[in-house]
């Protein structure tokens, strides 16, 4: 047993920092908020090569792992980048079958969204907004077309989140059901990493500023209260490390756990992310809750992600549902 | 990063569980649902089962050689505990021995304390205690009282111990004693190795909140200590103790998973109890078991990765008081989730058919909150040791002992 990243991926993590550190930001973020760019944009992901992460190396991809991939989404949440790498890695998935696509995906000639539910009236899907080809499941098919965007005023810009109706479409795969299942799982995953970056993001945040701020002529992190919420938060995020590392595992190397871990990680983000954001606005008092201050922009992120891709609801009971089925064994 | 066994762990795994076959009829077996019977019940046979175990070389798997361990992993000690839990092989009795005694012993005792003791340790010729808490300082340990008073080759002590965990069964215990009531509260404290059967030790169970007595109050009245008993130099106890508590951190939380509580025993009650729920509750019901057991695996898996660094050389610091925390938050939805699939049943003590098994499960979280660490001391612990957050304002951390405090 060794539940420990290797150096590779340390190197891959703290590549990933620098650069995303260096294109994107949460400031970015909140010019997104009222039509500025969002950063550090298809182009730019896709030159570095974190789009193809996954992608196989005969498509012009760099053919790693999952894990590789969820160290990277860390480094992305944590400054909110967009867009995101659920949909690369989700993309990814299914189109297995297909190289020439793939390769469009990697080098990022292409701009793919990947739709949940109906195609002929999505239900809001990540980096849909911008997104020219679409992935769907239609009857138990994999659809490729284009469509009809249809952005919403977004409570969190960093998503690219937009209805569609798919105007035209190809049929990729049939009876592609568990390709469409898997696809969900391993961005389910890639979610829970990116909100680990903004959870920890956000601890990392709020610590500071207890360290530093004075009330009653002391620093406010030597109140109990405020030093027990963020080390809450701070355990919340050490216990979604290890699912999210596990579901990452799980992907790469044991499918048949994968249903359980990517439900468990997914489960685990939207209430630690959730609670990591408040603390954090809680932590900075007034100022947090500010249009200037970044606090409300990894709220916002939390409160959507909770959502997308199933929500906590849904992924607990998938939890008991499988471990019920026996994958715990007992 | 890999989830199975090495080649090596494989083999190791193996072989554990080929001697835990071979010995099987040496060893006491519990029945399914008695994970929490109590040491005291089955103490004959709890001493015979870790002799046996001793025998063939699964007690002291991490222990260093010269002193009777086998110089093992803590990869290693992962396996047998899971193997022994495998095959319902209770805890050992003298895990409290085992885990944080005898390294103390090691780690500060002289070589004729090693030689006397741990070998029996390691039996369970000899069950060991811990004699820290008293009645005014439980999380203030450096605030106790009980005091150690030089008398020729002896020492006298006097006082009162409390919540000792297997202090009725014990035969030794490490004793934390005041000796200079002068010095400031952490520099007058001095370690003792203490015999649990010398005169003016007396040993009174406590019931706990569930009906079980699992630990005690002990009473020192002018108990006499020979001074080659004592472990490290006088006024240096507090230095000892962290040796004591350091090892508790890893024994308690350092494996990480609900405490005392296997989830795959909770997912069997899962299975069997949800189908008796009417639908509407089943729908809840799932809620609860899906958040107890992400829980659960939550804190199974900080505690692999915090069994790696270790494992790897690293060195428990204070951010094994995490794997207590989140352990012991699991262990509680575990437990009520566990109580809540019973239905109406959960309002008695025991079901029907006298199976009390998740009713007594739930009454000893609150103590396990407590235990080893409160929530809240573990919290300041990590909030100022790892996060690095301003400590508490303490006024009597540099004034002497006695100035007003009694």
């Amino acid at each position: 047993m060794n539940f420990d990243l290797d150096d590779d991926q340390r190197d891959i993590a703290a590549g990933a920092r620098d650069f995303y550190r260096g294109s994107a930001s949460p400031a970015a973020a909140r010019a997104g908020l009222e039509g500025g760019r969002l950063e550090p944009g298809r182009k730019a992901l896709a030159d570095i090569g974190f789009l193809g992460i996954t992608v196989p190396d005969e498509s012009g991809g760099a053919g790693r792992s999952v894990l590789d991939l969820a160290v990277v989404a860390e480094q992305g949440g944590a400054v909110l980048a967009a867009p995101s790498l659920v949909t690369a890695a989700r993309a990814a998935v299914l189109l297995s079958g297909e190289p020439e696509l793939a390769a469009q995906l990697a080098d990022g000639s292409t701009a793919f969204a990947v739709l949940d539910g109906d195609p002929d009236e999505s239900a809001p899907s990540v980096d849909a907004a911008d997104a020219t080809a679409f992935l769907a499941l239609d009857g138990g098919d994999l659809v490729l077309g284009e469509g009809e965007v249809v952005p919403g005023r977004p409570l969190d810009a960093t998503r690219g989140l937009a209805s569609v109706r798919l105007s035209s479409r190809r049929v990729l795969a049939a009876d592609a059901g568990e390709l469409w299942a898997r696809a969900r799982r391993v961005a389910a995953v890639v979610m829970a990493a990116e909100d680990l970056g903004g959870a920890d993001r956000c601890v990392q945040l709020g610590v500071a500023y207890a360290q530093e701020r004075e009330a009653f002529g002391r620093k406010i992190g030597s109140y109990q209260a405020v030093k027990h919420m963020l080390v809450d938060a701070w355990v919340g995020v050490e216990q979604l490390r290890s699912l999210v590392w596990w579901a990452a595992w799980a992907a790469d190397a044991n499918p048949a756990e994968l249903p359980l871990a990517a439900a468990a990680a997914k489960a685990c983000a939207a209430s630690v992310f959730e609670q990591a954001a408040g603390t954090l606005i809680q932590v900075h008092g007034g100022i947090g809750f500010t249009w200037e201050h970044d606090a409300h922009l990894f709220w916002r992120r939390a409160k959507v992600d909770r959502l997308l891709l199933g929500d906590e609801a849904e992924h607990l009971d998938a939890v008991a549902r499988i471990a019920v089925a026996g994958a715990l064994g007992g | 990063m890999d989830f199975d066994d090495s080649p090596d762990e494989a083999e190791y795994r193996a072989r554990v569980r080929d001697l835990l076959e071979r010995h099987a009829a040496d060893l006491l077996h519990l029945e399914a649902g008695q994970e929490g019977v109590d040491a005291r019940t089955h103490e004959a046979e709890m001493r015979r089962t870790q002799r046996v175990l001793a025998e063939v070389g699964l007690v002291g798997v991490t222990w260093p050689r010269e002193y009777g361990g086998q110089g093992g992993t803590l990869v290693q000690q992962a396996i047998v505990s899971q193997e022994l839990a495998r095959a319902r092989v209770p805890a050992l009795i003298n895990h409290i021995g085992i885990g944080m005694c005898g390294p103390t012993v090691i780690a500060h005792g002289s070589q004729d304390q090693r030689d006397r003791y741990l070998a029996r340790l390691l039996r369970a010729d000899d069950v060991w205690c811990q004699l820290f808490s008293e009645p005014a300082s439980g999380s203030d340990l450096a605030a106790l009282r009980t005091t150690a008073v030089r008398d020729g080759d002896d020492w006298v002590v006097n006082g009162q111990k409390v919540w000792t965990t297997l202090a009725h069964v014990a035969d030794h215990g490490i004793l934390l004693t005041r000796t200079d009531p002068e010095r400031p509260k952490h520099a007058g404290l001095t370690m003792f190795v203490v015999d649990l059967h010398a005169p003016g030790v007396t040993v009174r169970p406590l019931r706990q909140m569930g009906g079980q007595s699992d630990f005690n109050e002990v009473f020192f009245d002018d108990v006499r200590i020979p001074d080659s008993e004592r472990l490290g130099e006088p006024g240096e106890g507090w230095r000892v103790a962290l040796t004591t508590l350091m090892n508790e951190r890893v024994a308690i939380g350092g494996a990480g998973g609900t405490i005392g509580l296997p989830v795959e025993a909770f997912v069997q009650h899962a299975r069997e109890r949800l189908p008796a729920l009417d639908p509407e509750r089943q729908v809840l019901a799932r809620q609860a078991v899906g958040r107890a057991v992400v829980a659960a695996l939550g804190a199974r898996y900080t505690g692999y990765r915090r069994l790696t660094v270790l494992s790897q050389g690293g060195i428990p610091g204070p951010e094994a008081s995490a794997g207590k925390l989140a352990g012991t938050e699991a262990a509680r939805l575990v437990a009520d989730a566990g109580v809540r699939l019973l239905g109406d049943d959960a309002v008695y003590a025991a079901t029907g058919d006298g199976d009390d098994r998740w009713q007594r499960t739930q009454s000893w979280i609150p103590g396990i909150a407590i235990a080893g660490g409160t929530d809240q001391v573990l919290r300041n612990i990590i909030g100022e040791r790892v996060l690095g957050l301003p400590p508490e304002p303490r006024s009597d951390k540099t004034a002497p002992f006695s100035g007003g405090r009694r």
